[in-house]
């Protein structure tokens, strides 16, 4: 039977477009290697963000003094944690199943392998299908370090599969992933050792909120070495030098953390001539369209934002323009949060971009504890919100936060960013008060 | 006729040895006093004048080059001075005897030969012939600069024209010889003999052939000599030219009345060094550079080595070559030592050539040994000397300051250098004083009688006609150079199988029977000496057609198309026409270096007309437009093509008739897109276009656009505007094609009404693979819809077979194909 649209990967794009496919009335198919849900679901977002909200809890119950709430003999009981977290990724993989289903999806498990002629072949027989979407999602990276391949070192998929609390952990990479399970493991006592290359962590983000997140997570038993190379890892040592001085980090286990690699291999893209590069991964313009007719890609194997909810727009992009409606992709209005404690969330872009792109831009920031709710609800927490803003027009270019709940506030100042609002605009939007989503407005007035 | 001669082969097997005839060197054995006797104390003095000239309009260039001033004359000179001091004696000894009816054609270092010429001529005319030529010559612009300070004497008046002429010219002033367009390295003034000088070294070898062609076939007075200088033995053209000079054929084919080789002087003035290699010793492989002529010709082209540092031993040898060259035993080979005093330019230090070297040349000054020697003889003594020093002085300073003087001698306004790219100056004939030269009458000639019988319709009640019987592609181009063999008696055409063979796609066929040899004849195969020897007979005032065959062989001749061919009626400031049509065929089947479509390459040089005419009716007319008009026009073709009928037009018609350059040509009218093609791509165009309408209803307007160059975008622009969308499709590599160039300037008359950006469907970047493949690298009408359907309309349930997508246009560029 020929398809209308096959999909390679069940990710947080796969299972999208199968989805949006399917409310279009395409016949679609859909064909995963490993489990439903893609990494998101099963070794990424969903299972660390469950095991994070434990470890918040836990501290919640440590530390409620403030509050008057004084609790004793608090324990925090990882196997428990992880059965929560199972049976929360698996309450969402059934989901999924519903919604292929409810919409006729032809689901397939197996390795896909693409032959010409928009050919797909999974587990020797061939399928035929008008449109390809490759969604295949990407897999952690590991530097070329001597001693990377340990048994005790563990890449971010082997880090959600302890059965027990570790005693220590190194985490070489500051990232974001790497921050979230520093994060995670401080947070539950685990001493934890970061190790960072370049001179701030999280290099990605603005560099007053990666400050703010350091200084605050090494009140959670994280230490941080930025600056650091790592030379060697032995065992349970991280060998590693700052400044051309030797320096070691004893973790059981080690965490590599130092990014992501898409996943090309064993699809048969140079059957088809697809354009890409090993790094980079598959080239596509900004309707998500590879370089052969009829082939899309989506998703973190483009190399591009490397997140679910961009992955799942780029699904959308893919299906819309498959079904005959115009749309492409605006990268610079997809949020991005950091799920440590506190928390990071921000959207568009740090000043540092903007000047890169050769904007002229004036920013300005306010401390989270100006504002009522925040203090109310942190005490004793720094946080931080900073907007960039185009000079002249006053357009909305970026904003950056650290602290309190932002990762449920930065959707609005997406969409403020998505519909090009500008400052006079923002100003007439009403926030309820007191929310800590207010800062998002009162930054203004500290824009020059 | 070649049938007549029989190659046997017990002849060319034998045994023996070649004989090369002896090469004198430096045999010049008369006396001062000999040479007194001939010409008189006047004209040996004149010399020494002449010489004295050079040098001193040579210093005054060094100075200011060098120094920013020449006697109290501050200028800065910003453009070249490639400066002959210490070559005096060899420019003033080789004009000596000729009249202004021989041409001399120069190098870069020309100043010396361009003043030496000048002088002689002006002391051979009458007064008032030289009034006449000064008056008239650019509506007397020159004349009116330099008259203003004029005592009356016509020859004196004439040296002050001379001297301002050449350096405003090098000035680049608007009053110069050229108005200044061509400079210090191409000034030229044809009424006194002077003819182009040529930056490219060796670039006068192929051109002054021409011009000794032109005067052989038109039976013009005078000798033509090419300067130029040793290196230029390095270069192909070079050995091209000679051998083209010397063809067999003038001796053994060509009429009674014109047997003998070109009157011409290949003139190498061998200074030694070619920029900063030695040639005798570094860089070519003969030690004395006349050896060369025993390689060329039975009678090594009646080589010498002349000693150059005497002018009297250069006059003796221009006297002797002259009578070789009336007698019809050219071409000769000159190798006329002499030697540089300054560098290359005044930016070489000379680092390649010892102090002592210069200085032993410098011992032997030819400007003092020569005035020694008047001395001696007793017609010049110290104070004529200095009488001539001072009078020659006074009349550069003269020169300097009218030259470099901005209100007395302005710049050309920079605008007007677009109205002299091309004359556009229909000429039915370049001699309507001579009856074209014919073999038989017009009825008689076996093709036209064929040609009676043919339809010249191709579609006949609806029916295409079959290709036997239909009057083809071919018979458009023989009728349109049939046409104008018939009404210009200086045409002549030329290729490498013109003329039994019939052009190797049939298109001559039948102008064997009609033609003399001298109007129609084979060439080597050297195509720069075919481009080049046109160049030179067009420049000359005649017309001319010839032949590459393959577009790919355009490569072999690219000096002569791209900066000869192209640029001298513009660099001339339209003292020159250019009415040479060259044709190129664009082949198939023969693989990477016999099936290109080069129009961007020649469309991409300034000063070249580009067609590709893709009907039989196209064909004609627009070769009776190229060969009635007085520029350069590339004529392309295709091998596509020649056996096709007219599917377009009523017929072709028998009688002349012009298809005007500019306009592209509407093949076929519709509303929903437009096609634009060059060449044989429009009929798989055409097949795009019946498939779009009868698949998705679609309808297109398709233009041929016969015209590269000059092209009228007029009808395009309408048809984008109503359309809103555009396909252009040819058979030439898609980057940097003239599709790609037409689409760029499409996109900004039309953007506003362009739906999506205009597509080109070229051939891939690659090498022409074999023919069995060709349909993979040359365009399809499928790739036309693929390319359609992908970058500027969905075709509904159109799925593509090929890949037009942004995506894959990207990968290839990032990886150069």
């Amino acid at each position: 039977m020929k398809h209308d649209l096959a999909i390679v990967g069940a990710g947080p794009a796969g299972y999208i477009a199968a989805k949006k496919a399917g409310d279009e009335g395409l016949k679609v198919l859909l064909v995963e290697a490993k489990k439903l849900g893609g990494v998101c679901l099963n070794e990424g977002c969903v299972p660390s963000k469950t095991l994070l909200q434990a470890a918040k809890t836990y501290h919640h119950a440590l530390h409620g003094e403030a509050f008057g709430v004084e609790v004793s003999d608090v324990r925090f009981n990882f196997a428990k944690a992880n059965a929560h977290k199972t049976k929360v990724m698996d309450g969402m993989r059934e989901g999924i199943v519903g919604l292929m289903k409810k919409r006729k999806v032809e689901v397939l498990f197996g390795q896909a392998t693409l032959s010409e002629g928009r050919k797909i072949t999974v587990d020797g027989e061939t399928h035929e299908a008008d449109n390809i979407l490759i969604c295949t999602g990407s897999s952690p990276s590991r530097p070329s370090i001597p001693g990377i391949e340990g048994s005790n070192v563990v890449d971010s998929t082997g880090i959600l599969e302890l059965e027990q609390l570790p005693k220590s952990l190194v985490v070489v990479g500051g990232g974001v992933i790497g921050c979230e399970f520093a994060c995670l493991f401080g947070s539950v006592g685990v001493p934890v050792t970061v190790v960072e290359a370049l001179p701030e962590i999280c290099p990605t983000l603005d560099p007053d909120l990666a400050k703010i997140l350091r200084n605050e997570l090494t009140k959670k038993n994280v230490t941080f070495h930025v600056g650091a190379r790592v030379e060697e890892i032995s065992g349970s040592e991280v060998k590693f030098s700052v400044k051309g001085e030797s320096l070691t980090a004893q973790g059981e286990p080690i965490l590599v953390a130092t990014g992501r690699k898409p996943n090309l291999a064993n699809l048969g893209l140079d059957n088809l001539r697809v354009d890409y590069d090993e790094r980079g991964g598959i080239k596509v313009d900004e309707r998500c369209a590879t370089n052969i007719p009829g082939v899309w890609a989506a998703g973190d194997v483009t190399g591009r934002a490397w997140l679910a909810h961009a992955a799942s727009r780029m699904a959308e992009v893919v299906v819309h323009n498959i079904t005959g409606r115009k749309d492409h992709m605006r990268y610079d209005s997809i949020p991005s949060v950091v799920y440590t404690s506190p928390e990071i969330a921000v959207v568009g872009l740090t000043k540092e971009q903007a000047e890169e792109r050769g904007m002229k831009v004036t920013t300005g920031k306010i401390p989270m504890s100006i504002n009522a709710r925040y203090l109310a609800e942190h005490p004793g927490e720094r946080g931080l919100c900073k907007v960039v803003v185009e000079e002249g027009t006053r357009r909305l270019l970026g904003m950056h936060m650290i602290g309190g709940a932002c990762s449920e506030m930065i959707f609005g100042a997406a969409a403020m960013l998505e519909t090009e609002l500008q400052e006079a605009e923002i100003d007439e939007i009403v926030f309820p008060h007191p929310t800590t989503s207010e800062v998002m407005k009162d930054v203004f007035m500290a824009v020059r | 006729m070649p049938k007549s001669q029989i190659v046997e082969p017990q002849e060319e097997r034998k045994g023996g040895k070649l004989v090369c005839p002896d090469i004198p060197l430096n045999q010049y054995s008369r006396t001062s006093e000999d040479e007194l006797e001939s010409y008189g104390a006047e004209a040996l003095l004149g010399i020494y004048e002449d010489m004295f000239l050079i040098r001193e309009f040579e210093t005054m260039l060094q100075e200011i080059k060098t120094q920013g001033i020449y006697q109290d004359i501050e200028y800065d000179h910003k453009g070249p001075a490639h400066l002959s001091i210490g070559q005096e004696a060899a420019a003033v000894g080789q004009s000596f005897l000729l009249s202004p009816e021989d041409h001399v054609f120069g190098s870069h270092r020309s100043h010396g030969e361009i003043l030496a010429k000048g002088t002689s001529a002006i002391r051979k005319m009458e007064g008032k012939d030289l009034q006449t030529v000064m008056e008239t010559f650019l509506g007397g612009d020159c004349l009116k600069v330099v008259e203003k300070e004029s005592n009356g004497n016509v020859k004196e008046l004439a040296r002050d024209f001379l001297l301002y002429g050449s350096l405003a010219e090098i000035f680049a002033r608007a009053a110069g010889f050229n108005r200044g367009l061509g400079g210090s390295m191409h000034a030229f003034f044809p009424p006194f003999g002077i003819y182009p000088n040529n930056a490219i070294v060796g670039g006068s070898a192929d051109i002054a052939t021409g011009s000794a062609l032109f005067k052989k076939v038109n039976r013009k007075k005078g000798l033509v000599i090419a300067n130029i200088g040793d290196a230029s033995m390095g270069c192909g053209p070079t050995w091209e030219a000679m051998n083209f000079a010397g063809m067999r054929q003038f001796d053994e084919l060509w009429d009674e009345s014109m047997r003998g080789g070109l009157p011409i002087i290949f003139n190498f003035m061998n200074n030694f060094y070619g920029m900063g290699g030695q040639t005798s010793g570094e860089t070519m492989s003969f030690d004395a550079l006349a050896r060369v002529g025993a390689g060329v010709s039975p009678d090594a082209m009646h080589a010498e080595r002349i000693d150059g540092y005497n002018p009297l031993a250069v006059v003796d040898a221009i006297r002797r070559k002259s009578e070789l060259l009336e007698k019809g035993h050219g071409p000769v080979l000159l190798e006329t030592i002499t030697y540089r005093f300054s560098g290359h330019s005044p930016s070489d230090a000379s680092s390649y050539r010892v102090k002592e070297e210069i200085e032993s040349w410098q011992a032997i000054d030819p400007l003092e040994s020569y005035a020694a020697e008047l001395k001696r003889i007793g017609v010049m003594d110290d104070a004529l000397a200095e009488s001539i020093a001072q009078k020659t002085r006074v009349a550069m300073a003269k020169a300097c300051r009218l030259a470099t003087d901005l209100e007395i001698s302005p710049r050309l306004d920079s605008e007007t250098i677009g109205d002299f790219m091309f004359s556009n100056r229909p000429r039915e004939s370049y001699d309507v004083s001579r009856e074209p030269e014919f073999l038989i009458p017009h009825e008689d000639n076996p093709r036209v009688q064929t040609l009676a019988k043919k339809s010249r319709a191709g579609i006949v009640d609806g029916k295409l006609v079959s290709k036997n019987k239909v009057f083809q592609y071919r018979d458009g181009i023989f009728e349109a150079i049939l046409h104008r063999f018939e009404k210009d008696s200086t045409l002549i055409a030329y290729g490498e199988e013109n003329r039994d063979w019939g052009g190797a796609f049939a298109c001559y066929r039948g102008l064997t029977e009609s033609l003399p040899y001298h109007r129609l004849f084979n060439s080597p195969i050297s195509e720069a000496a075919i481009v080049g020897t046109a160049v030179g007979y067009g420049l000359e005032g005649g017309r001319v057609l010839v032949e590459l065959m393959y577009c790919d062989f355009m490569g072999r001749a690219g000096d002569e198309i791209f900066n000869q061919l192209a640029k001298w009626q513009s660099m001339s400031a339209g003292i020159l026409e250019m009415p040479v049509v060259l044709r190129v065929s664009v082949g198939s089947k023969y693989g990477a270096q016999h099936s290109q479509d080069w129009c961007a390459v020649v469309s991409h040089i300034p000063g070249l007309k580009v067609v590709f005419p893709a009907t039989p009716y196209d064909a004609k007319g627009l070769l009776n437009t190229a060969l009635a008009g007085s520029d350069p026009v590339i004529f392309f073709e295709s091998q596509r093509l020649y056996d096709i009928g007219e599917l377009f037009e009523p017929e072709v018609p028998a009688a002349y008739y012009e298809v005007p350059m500019g306009p592209p040509a509407k093949r076929r009218s519709g509303n929903d897109l437009t096609l634009i093609t060059v060449g044989a791509t429009l009929y798989r165009a055409l097949e795009a276009a019946d498939q779009l309408q009868e698949r998705y209803g679609m309808s297109c307007d398709v233009f041929d656009c016969r015209s590269i160059n000059p092209l009228d975008y007029e009808p395009l622009t309408e048809s984008v505007r109503r359309t809103g969308k555009v396909l252009l499709s040819s058979d030439a590599c898609e980057r940097g094609s003239v599709m790609q160039d037409i689409a760029a300037n499409l996109s900004q008359f039309t953007f506003d009404y362009l739906d999506a950006p205009p597509v080109v469907v070229g051939s891939r970047n690659w090498i022409t693979p074999c023919a069995e493949v060709e349909e993979d690298f040359f365009p399809q009408a499928n790739w036309m819809l693929d390319a359609i359907h992908e970058r500027i309309v969905p075709l509904p349930g159109h799925q593509v077979t090929t890949n037009p997508t942004k995506g894959e246009l990207l990968r290839r560029n990032r990886n150069g194909v």
